[in-house]
């Protein structure tokens, strides 16, 4: 297995060893890997249409007794901060967040840069934290992962796990 | 002829009288607050175009439950793209009721551009129903007969603004909602049965 493909299948795995049972995700290169792995772990896999239908559906699924986590890139966070402010952090709702940042370290699409810079300072701003993977080997995937599942099932908050560029899992020339 | 929309409310909870409800923010809410005598569903005073994604999560967690989004017309306009999911994943106990009155109650009463004709956009997708009622009637007909998932577009009275405010308390909602999920569910452990009461809730 290659050190991309070992990231992905740690984090996959520590989601569905803390007992995930739905990812509400969009699609995304770096986070394929994960959702392969989810899947294939027997998590329910759902595809929806924007990322702020996401935290919705899992604030939902959450406050019927589900263990939801969501995953997207860190662009659909502007997308999400009404759901994640008014609904996930306002109702005191325990969500993990799988964010695949853009914007950052190596990144060559100018766009994205101000949206994946701000990231940590918005879901600060809502009282969210944030902890990075960067082992492409998945050394830090269990402990983080789980780590924040803590937070989430135990503690009742909301927090995240950003995924770094330098896992790999690139953009490509895009 | 249109109803009101606290009427809407009354005849989906005399319809399904143990459904589930996601009262989305503004007259979906305080419809429902007066209409349940403020019953322990789950009311958002916030977020804004995420009551159906909600509601289709809590649909899925409680899959023996019918659950009831309420929403304005408004509010789903924000959020239509979440009809494709409910096309996507089907939920069997998820029914869909838009208060349609082309106006942003919630804001002053604003104009919608465009009827929105939901009940059209839902039936053309695949696995949806869909119909538009303007009577009581003909909604709980709607209400009961149309498989699921459903969309049904109740035509209200322009302008009409329900009592209750809409702003509520955001930990009590959730506690209420949480407590009801659970008692339920004990209820049935206790029975060894699902809770069936309803011809109409399958």
């Amino acid at each position: 297995m290659s050190g991309s493909l070992a990231w992905a299948a740690a984090v996959g795995d520590a989601l569905a060893d803390g007992g995930v049972d739905v990812a509400a995700y969009l699609p995304d290169s770096r986070l394929q890997g994960v959702l392969v792995r989810l899947a294939e772990r027997g998590v329910a896999m759902r595809c929806l249409t924007r990322e702020e239908e996401c935290v919705g559906y899992a604030a939902g699924r959450a406050l019927a007794g589900g263990r939801p986590v969501v995953l997207m890139q860190c662009s659909g966070l502007g997308n999400s901060l009404n759901a994640l402010g008014s609904l996930v952090v306002a109702y005191g709702i325990g969500l993990p967040l799988v964010l695949s940042m853009r914007g950052t370290l190596g990144e060559a699409n100018p766009a994205q840069v101000p949206i994946g810079l701000a990231t940590p300072a918005l879901l600060a701003a809502l009282g969210v934290p944030v902890y990075p993977l960067r082992d492409p080997h998945g050394g830090d995937a269990a402990s983080t992962v789980g780590g924040v599942l803590t937070l989430v099932q135990r503690a009742g908050r909301t927090a995240a796990v950003a995924l770094e560029p330098e896992l790999g899992g690139g953009r490509g020339a895009h | 002829m249109a109803v009101e929309p606290t009427d809407v409310a009354a005849v989906v909870l005399a319809a399904h009288p143990h459904a589930l409800v996601v009262a989305a923010l503004g007259t979906a809410t305080s419809a429902l607050r007066l209409a349940s005598d403020d019953g322990p569903h789950l009311y958002l005073g916030g977020a804004m175009g995420s009551a159906l994604a909600t509601a289709l999560g809590v649909a899925e967690a409680v899959p023996e439950r019918t659950v009831v989004a309420l929403l304005g017309d408004g509010e789903l306009l924000m959020s239509a793209n979440g009809l494709w999911s409910v096309a996507a994943y089907r939920p069997a106990n998820l029914v869909t009721v838009v208060l349609t009155d082309g106006l942003y109650s919630i804001t002053g009463g604003q104009p919608l551009p465009v009827d929105p004709c939901f009940a059209d956009v839902a039936g053309a997708l695949p696995g949806l129903t869909a119909a538009r009622v303007s009577d009581g009637g003909n909604l709980r007909d709607a209400l009961l007969e149309l498989p699921r998932p459903a969309l049904v577009e109740a035509v209200v009275r322009t302008g009409s603004r329900p009592g209750p405010s809409p702003f509520v308390d955001p930990g009590t909602v959730r506690t209420r909602f949480t407590a009801a999920l659970r008692a339920t569910a004990a209820e049935r452990q206790d029975t060894g049965q699902e809770v069936v009461t309803c011809t109409a809730d399958r």
